[in-house]
């Protein structure tokens, strides 16, 4: 019996001493020695800005590769910038720190008229590499209340922005040509916070929020993994405008324009590399553009009384 | 080293036991907190930092420093614990941080995570504090665009593991303490309750028959029922469950033990209130089994009573019966033998019992008696004989019976032999043979006698008719004396051939033995001093008379001294006495010499007519014949003792003579007529 609880008491000794720590050996860090952090703006870079009408990270992610072509095809120091909104983006482009645009038409005639900007290519997308695109307008596909264009009179609306081409002036115009004022609608919002606005106003009328709202044809594709598309209705679609467009800041050097262009031009789905940055960039193709090319957007405006300057 | 008792062991076994798992509780519950909450901080680190990585993405795309530096600001406000924290561009320079008066060069370095990597922790010890770096890369797209780094104080965990530890080990403790006191409760009742029991059957063991281990009830069973019948078995007994007894007298009671009602006590009230746990009942039952030992004890002590009465009035019968009776089993082991039986063959019972034939007789003797038993045993029959059997005192001659002893099932479990001794009976045949051989010779010589008397006395008539005639000093005249002294020769035996054979009739009065005796001796005593032989006589003063013949009565003592003479010889001493014995109201007689005695071989023999140790001219053989048939025509009988007992010894200090003994009734049996008692003698 002795043995038993000599035993016993061994094994309970044993249990108490803990076991091998096999955590790992700290390493020494000497806090004491620091160092400022000051950041230098860098020289000769032509800055590559994605109008923000999605987040900056779907803007970051479709232009990359496309800005690492330019970057290599023209010899600048191509750099991708954010500007938060469409009106930043405006801002930016008239105060020198965006070089390159890519914007809608909408705002290419803006800046156009307030900047001089200068188109220099128009791109060409979906899946009949067309170098024209449209707006959509969109409600809840469990809403009965609306079902016609007329229904959405007194309703709540949200677009992108307000100098959104598709997410708002095109849908506009359409609501126009029925008959529809900006008066006629009990609230028109337009998505808050920096970038991403389309995916907002998508967002904002599937939560319910809003009763209808005006996005880019494309953009529920980019929405897919967030929600359930048979929950949304595609209610109308715009007629086909004009398609987004490249332009250079006034001033920017003639030659790191058509440097660029030439980069743009070069790029050919038919590379399997290229095709990559193509796909990458939802983008089929670049066609050379002239500033007359945009006067459908012009006359639109003028039609429901936008004023670009 | 003393041993530990039942309660002992268990007070150790518990401590250990909860020593043990204590520590093994507190031991694993410590290992799996400090692991659970070392994990959780890392998996917190871990999220920090991941989340830090993906609300950095566009602030870094955009190089917005105010939100990140408001984004690693934050972090390191709402978690107290994070040392500091700092985001990292594509090409490592550091683009906001935590850190006061400027950035730890060393920091940069001392911790990376590859692109393919979700994180990297690092133990860093800052020289104040551990510090667990968490380094978490800032992608977009698969795209490295920066990295996050958190530092988490390992010392405010360690604290947190501190306090959960000690909170574990207080809460061990009162459940370690909470279980050993309810532990030690309950075995302390249960020791306490099998300690009783032990104790009690301890008792038992001694014999103490009278214990009570089961604990007497708040309630008793008649007091539940309200009962008042005091002749039920369990009115009264505080330490037994009425459940236990038989004879109980509710109601709902059925009769009979404990096997046939518990089951109906089982719904009783008093049962469902009364019956206990385990050990109580097993108290109970013990209690029970005591009580029922008790009983049988006493039964079984008076039935072993009657039967030890009963063995030794069996013992007694049979050691009282003369006959010899033994038993021996089918194998013929002896199992019983009675006191005859064992004087029979001179042992003891404890050396016959258990033995074999083989053990106790010769072996053509066993042989015969193992043919004998199977043959009963084959036969199943009774087997009678008469066999001459050695004894310690010779053969002795024995009517003999083998019989088979039968179970109720009427199979044969053993032999019952049983002996008589008929030896006395064999030489009674053997004496009658004798005697009817000699009632021939008698009568052939009373014939003979009676055809020589008469012309005898003619021989005698004329041998004195001559004598008478013939001158005294003629020649012829002696020869006469010598015929007729021999003729009276041939008469007296001729005479006592007569007496012999044919009795001449009694004449029956009272007298007195002693003046007979008186008489007697007085006419002998002169004739036997001349060889100096003396005759002493004892004479019961106060002695009755005897209704006899006193004349054959006289005839009997004068043959008895003449014996006694005849044996002396000379320079002897002869005593007469007389006495009355009240027991058996018998005049006793006795004659006793100083003789040469008789020899054992002739004792048997004194009696017998014609036998004589005397010379052929000193007798005929025919005295104490004579005297036998005469004593016994008084209804008396006469006996020898050579060399006489003490008490009728003549001379005591001397071991040699003989003594008669004639013992005569006083007086007739008082329901038969004195007349008639003479007549009925005469007669015989």
């Amino acid at each position: 019996m002795w043995k038993t609880v000599l035993s016993l008491i061994c094994l309970s000794l044993a249990l108490l001493v803990p076991g091998c720590n096999q955590e790992e050996a700290p390493v020494k860090v000497n806090l004491a020695k620091k160092e400022q952090v000051l950041h230098k703006a860098p020289a000769n870079v032509i800055t590559y800005a994605y109008l923000p009408q999605y987040s900056h990270t779907v803007s970051y992610e479709r232009h990359r590769l496309l800005v690492e072509f330019l970057r290599r095809e023209t010899g600048y120091n191509i750099k991708q910038v954010f500007p938060d909104t469409f009106a930043q983006h405006m801002d930016m482009v008239g105060q020198g720190k965006i070089d390159i645009s890519f914007v809608n038409p909408f705002v290419y005639v803006t800046l156009a008229k307030r900047y001089d900007s200068r188109v220099f290519a128009s791109v060409m997308e979906g899946p009949g590499s067309s170098s024209k695109f449209r707006g959509q307008i969109i409600c809840r596909a469990d809403n009965p209340a609306i079902a016609t264009l007329a229904d959405c009179r007194g309703k709540r609306w949200i677009a992108v922005d307000p100098n959104s081409a598709a997410g708002y002036l095109y849908a506009l115009g359409l609501f126009h040509s029925q008959g529809l004022r900006p008066e006629d609608f009990a609230e028109i919002a337009f998505a808050p916070g920096p970038g991403g606005q389309q995916e907002k106003v998508v967002l904002a009328v599937w939560a319910g929020k809003y009763d209808i709202g005006s996005i880019r044809e494309g953009t529920l594709g980019v929405v897919r993994d967030k929600i359930d598309l048979r929950e949304i209705r595609v209610l109308a679609t715009t007629p086909w405008y004009p398609g987004w467009v490249y332009s250079a800041r006034a001033g920017l050097d003639p030659k790191v324009t058509a440097a660029i262009a030439r980069a743009l031009f070069k790029l050919s789905a038919t590379d399997k590399e290229q095709r990559r940055i193509l796909d990458a960039a939802h983008i089929t193709g670049f066609v050379p553009a002239r500033d007359r090319d945009y006067d459908p957007i012009r006359n639109l405006a003028s039609q429901i009384g936008i004023h670009l300057d | 080293m003393r041993k530990p008792g039942l309660r002992g062991k268990l007070y150790l076994g518990l401590f250990f036991l909860l020593f043990f798992f204590s520590v093994l509780i507190y031991s694993m519950v410590a290992r799996i907190m400090r692991e659970a909450l070392l994990e959780e901080n890392r998996n917190r680190g871990i999220s920090i930092a991941a989340n830090l990585a993906a609300r950095a993405a566009e602030p870094i795309l955009t190089l917005d420093f105010l939100s990140l530096k408001n984004l690693v600001d934050e972090v390191a406000r709402l978690n107290d614990d994070i040392s500091y924290g700092f985001i990292l561009g594509r090409d490592g320079e550091v683009l906001v941080h935590t850190f006061k008066g400027g950035f730890p060069v060393e920091m940069k370095g001392a911790n990376t995570v590859g692109n393919r990597q979700q994180f990297s922790r690092r133990l860093l010890d800052t020289g104040e504090a551990l510090v667990y770096d968490y380094a978490a890369p800032v992608t977009i797209g698969g795209e490295r665009i920066g990295t996050v780094r958190v530092g988490l104080l390992r010392t405010r965990v360690e604290t947190a593991i501190s306090r959960l530890l000690r909170i574990v080990f207080l809460i061990t403790g009162i459940v370690t303490l909470a279980v050993g006191f309810v532990g030690a409760v309950l075995a302390n009742s249960v020791t306490r309750r099998i300690k009783l029991l032990q104790q009690s059957a301890e008792k038992v063991v001694r014999g103490d028959l009278d214990i009570h281990t089961a604990p007497t009830l708040r309630e008793n069973c008649w007091e539940v029922m309200h009962c008042d019948n005091i002749r039920c078995q369990a009115y009264g007994k505080f330490y037994h469950r009425c459940w236990y007894l038989a004879g109980t007298l509710c109601a709902s009671c059925i009769a009979g033990d404990y096997a046939t009602k518990i089951e109906t006590c089982r719904h009783c009230a008093v049962y469902k209130k009364s019956a206990g746990d385990e050990i109580q009942s097993l108290a109970e039952s013990f209690d029970y089994m005591t009580l029922s030992l008790k009983e049988r004890m006493e039964e079984l002590q008076d039935a072993e009573k009657t039967m030890r009465e009963q063995r030794m009035l069996l013992k007694t019968i049979l050691d009282a019966t003369p006959e010899f009776v033994y038993l021996q089993d089918c194998q013929g082991k002896y199992q019983a033998v009675n006191r005859a039986f064992c004087h029979l063959l001179g042992k003891e019972e404890d050396q016959i019992i258990g033995k074999f034939d083989h053990d106790l007789y010769p072996p053509d003797r066993a042989e015969r008696n193992i043919e004998e038993n199977e043959e009963v045993l084959r036969s199943g029959t009774l087997l009678e004989k008469q066999e001459a059997i050695e004894s310690g005192s010779g053969y002795r001659w024995c009517h003999v019976m083998r019989m088979p002893v039968r179970s109720p099932e009427g199979t044969i479990t053993g032999i019952l032999w049983s002996g008589r001794d008929i030896t006395a009976l064999k030489e009674m045949e053997a004496r009658m043979v004798q005697a009817r051989k000699m009632e021939s010779v008698g009568q052939l010589a009373a014939g003979v006698a009676h055809e020589i008397n008469t012309p005898l006395g003619i021989i005698l008539g004329y041998a004195q008719v001559l004598l008478e005639e013939i001158p005294e000093d003629d020649q012829r005249h002696q020869d006469l004396e010598i015929i007729n002294r021999q003729g009276e020769i041939c008469r007296r035996i001729v005479a006592d051939l007569l007496k012999f054979s044919r009795w001449s009739k009694s004449t029956y009065s009272f007298f007195d033995p002693n003046e007979v005796v008186e008489e007697v001796v007085s006419v002998m005593e002169h004739t036997f001093n001349l060889d100096r032989v003396t005759i002493r006589c004892l004479l019961d003063p106060l002695l009755p008379g005897l209704f006899g013949d006193r004349d054959k009565f006289k005839q009997v003592l004068v043959n008895l001294l003449n014996n006694a003479h005849d044996a002396i010889g000379k320079d002897g001493r002869i005593c007469v006495t007389t006495f009355f014995e009240a027991a058996s109201g018998e005049l006793v007689m006795t004659v006793s010499d100083t003789g040469q005695g008789i020899p054992r071989e002739d004792q048997g023999r004194i009696f017998d007519p014609f036998f004589t140790t005397k010379p052929v001219d000193k007798g005929t053989g025919l005295g104490l014949s004579v005297s036998y048939g005469i004593i016994q025509e008084h209804g008396g009988r006469i006996t020898v003792e050579s060399p006489p007992g003490a008490d009728h010894a003549c001379d005591k200090a001397m071991d040699r003579g003989a003594a008669f003994l004639i013992h005569l009734p006083i007086s007739p049996r008082r329901t038969e007529d004195p007349e008639k008692l003479i007549e009925r003698r005469s007669a015989a």
